[in-house]
């Protein structure tokens, strides 16, 4: 017998499917976009920039693609020739796949988080990021299609 | 009974080596979610009967939600 001891929560926060009526939640893990602008932390700001174009947000990531730190608007606008590792936010917070969206958006209501949240697994890989307009209108977009199924 | 601790990983490459995956937890959480494929044989009636539904040759991987 094989004590699989992590359990399911450790399956689930490595992003792996689930079965049952949990099917029908929306997990951030399933709607995250993974399309996040990414560098390593010795990219310097003008390459990222010229890299990044129009985003407004670049995750700072090791070679593995774990979290090192984050980039917002104000690093972005910073001296082109700094690396990213001298001027991001070093440990964001983040958020583990398995979080529902409704869990996601109270946290961001409760915080006041407007911007990319970002989904790592529990070891820290970037899964991809969703921002608060994109979990505000698919949330809303889900309760529009329940509303119209029970009427 | 040896009993050896797995990756999410190791167990993975165990499934589609044909193992079969038992989620010990009660059937109200079996049904809420679980993992693909699993059977549900809650702890409690976990005993020689119940566990005759498994295939004695083949690999047993058991869960329950976390390490807690």
């Amino acid at each position: 017998m094989i004590d699989y001891k992590p359990g399911k929560q450790a399956w689930y926060e490595d992003n792996e499917p689930r079965e049952g009526k949990a099917v029908d939640e929306i997990w951030i893990g399933d709607v995250a976009g993974s399309d996040v602008p990414t560098c390593s932390p010795t990219e310097t700001i003008g390459d990222i920039r010229r890299r990044t174009g129009g985003w407004d947000t670049c995750v700072v990531v090791d070679s593995k693609g774990v979290v090192l730190g984050l980039l917002r608007k104000k690093e972005l606008d910073a001296d082109p020739k700094a690396t990213a590792e001298q001027v991001m936010r070093p440990g964001p917070k983040t958020f583990r796949p398995n979080v529902t969206l409704e869990e996601l958006l109270k946290s961001m209501r409760d915080h006041e988080i407007q911007t990319n949240s970002l989904v790592t697994t529990a070891e820290g890989r970037l899964l991809g990021v969703i921002s608060r307009a994109d979990a505000e209108a698919t949330l809303a977009h889900e309760q529009a299609a329940e509303t119209r199924t029970d009427s | 009974m040896s009993t050896q601790v797995f990756s999410v990983s190791e167990v993975k490459q165990l499934l589609e080596q044909g193992a079969q995956l038992v989620d010990v937890l009660s059937e109200a959480e079996f049904e809420h979610d679980h993992l693909p494929g699993a059977i549900n044989i809650p702890l409690k009636q976990l005993d020689a009967s119940t566990a005759a539904r498994l295939d004695r040759d083949r690999p047993v991987i058991v869960y329950c939600n976390d390490f807690g």
